[in-house]
């Protein structure tokens, strides 16, 4: 049994560096002098690039302190967006009241792609942090909203019947009933809208920023550097990718009770 | 004997009404359950007997008529009625402590005496070890021990049981049934428990009530004598199963 799962693994692995090397060496002969190496760089030379954009600047910083600076907006906007969806949402979903008051103004948002709102948010805001942090804020707020929300309302009534005959009130069934259960819709939401956040963030750069992931590519694309811009998109992948891993990670953890392996 | 009065149901009628037309599922029951009596409703399936225990419980309300339990009448869902569900309802977020003792909790007991508490009702119920263990990593028996470990925790003047074992197997449901009646031995409480199942029904009764088919009235009662613990072939064991099954509503 554990030989074979290791054997299974090990073969995956091994699978895996078969076909990228592949993939790596068909690129290699494709792009080394040929008419087509003329638009795209080989493998050697954009991996030596992106190794060397570590360590030396792309305008003010390397392509790590780019990274940083959209990381930074991101996180920012994407935590204020999501406790005010989380609360929002779940209020939305179990106090009639809230829903009432609410809810029409956050359906008429919720259809909008917060890309839209950039030329509105510039002429508001101005060309600085705010509007960036406004539009990624819009991104990640209206998914979870929408997540927290069906959460709420998707609570199973026969345990709000338990806890109100183990004598819960109404604040206690919200904070401890309502709101656990619809933590799996939540995340939901916010694997979503940190992918959102992250599309967004380099959406807003593009327009207009002095650094960050997407004015690595706009500049690239100005100047045009065909490695610049290949090194932006490879780094706002992997950054992409390392993000909902992370969030994954924190799911597994916080919902653990939900999970029925060891 | 003194026999004091715990639950009272003065006429409980119940109708659903759906778009214009009414649905009579619970009529005209006139029910006494004494102090730390074990009295089982014993009806066939849909006949109204989870929405007669949700009256009493409080989670729903009658059409007309009303319940008392010690002599106050119910208006709504309330700690000192101890439910245990037909489906497995355990707070899938909580362990069997979180699960055990969140009545207590909402009751501002403080975290010692709690968990002291809780940890004498988990022993109760045979789950020491699985304090920490939440209730998907748990099998159908041990989460409705939980679930009684629940309702016992808040000291309930009354417990509600709705087919509490209803989703077991055969074999863990013998085991449960027998389980159940050394609890209520050691604990006694005044249990009005529902089952469609006449073995459990006689195994665990001090007085069973027969229901008719829906609408469900009382259609009679026989009082359960047999000393404890019963054998599931006892020469009188059997006489009754044949008796009570004999006299079930056979309608449809
Ligand atoms: N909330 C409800 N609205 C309408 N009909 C209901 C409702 N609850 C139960 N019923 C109906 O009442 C009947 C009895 O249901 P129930 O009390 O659950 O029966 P039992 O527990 O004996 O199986 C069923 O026919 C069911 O469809
Ligand atoms: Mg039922």
């Amino acid at each position: 049994m554990m030989n074979n799962r290791y054997l299974r693994v090990f073969l995956k692995i091994f699978s895996a560096i078969i076909s990228i090397g592949a993939f790596l060496l068909i690129w290699h002969i494709a792009t080394n002098g040929t008419k087509l190496g003329e638009l795209m760089p080989g493998p050697i030379e954009l991996i030596s690039s992106l190794i060397k954009s570590t360590y030396t600047n792309i305008g003010k910083y390397t392509i790590i302190g780019h990274i940083l600076f959209s990381l930074s907006r991101v996180l920012i906007a994407f935590t204020v967006g999501g406790v005010i969806g989380i609360l929002l949402g779940t209020a939305m979903g179990w106090y009639k009241t809230a829903e009432a008051i609410f809810r029409p103004f956050y359906e008429m948002i919720r259809p909008i792609p917060p890309i839209a709102w950039i030329s509105l948010a510039i002429l508001w805001f101005g060309l600085g942090e705010i509007m960036k942090y406004f539009v990624i804020f819009l991104a990640a707020f209206s998914i979870i909203t929408y997540n927290a929300f069906a959460g709420a309302q998707a609570v199973d009534p026969v345990l709000i019947g338990a806890a109100k005959m183990l004598g819960a009130k109404d604040s206690r069934i919200f904070r401890s009933i309502v709101f656990p259960s619809a933590v799996p819709y939540i995340f939901a939401g916010l694997h979503t809208a940190i992918s959102a956040s992250w599309a967004t963030v380099v959406a807003a750069e593009m327009v207009r920023a002095s650094e960050g992931a997407g004015w690595l590519i706009i500049q690239g694309m100005e100047m045009n550097n065909m490695i610049q811009i290949l090194i932006g998109i490879i780094a706002i992948g992997i950054v992409g990718l390392l993000l909902s891993i992370i969030m994954r990670g924190v799911e597994a953890k916080l919902c653990a009770w939900s999970k029925s392996g060891k | 004997m003194n026999k004091d009065v715990v639950i009272k149901c003065d006429s409980v009628s119940k109708i659903f009404y759906s778009s214009d037309k009414g649905f009579d599922v619970v009529k005209n029951i006139d029910l006494t359950v004494f102090k730390n009596e074990f009295l089982v409703l014993f009806g066939p399936g849909q006949c109204g007997k989870t929405t007669l225990l949700n009256i009493i419980a409080g989670l729903d309300m009658p059409t007309s008529g009303k319940v008392y339990v010690n002599n106050k009448e119910v208006i709504g869902p309330g700690p000192e009625r101890g439910v245990v569900y037909q489906s497995i309802s355990l707070f899938p977020w909580l362990t069997t402590m979180g699960n055990v003792e969140f009545g207590i909790k909402a009751a501002g007991v403080g975290k010692k005496e709690r968990r002291k508490r809780a940890q004498y009702y988990i022993d109760l119920v045979g789950l020491q070890g699985f304090e920490n263990t939440y209730p998907i990593k748990l099998s159908g028996g041990m989460k409705q021990r939980v679930g009684i470990a629940r309702a016992y925790c808040i000291e309930p003047v009354v417990m509600l049981m709705d087919e509490p074992f209803g989703a077991l197997d055969a074999q863990t449901r013998y085991l449960m049934q027998k389980e159940l009646e050394i609890i209520w031995g050691r604990e006694k409480r005044t249990v009005v428990f529902v089952t469609n199942n006449i073995e459990e029904a006689l195994f665990l009764a001090d007085r069973i009530v027969v229901l008719n088919n829906c609408p469900t009235s009382i259609r009679q009662e026989y009082v359960i004598d047999m000393p404890r613990p019963r054998e599931y072939t006892g020469e009188k064991f059997l006489y009754l199963r044949k008796e009570i099954t004999g006299n079930m509503d056979k309608t449809l």
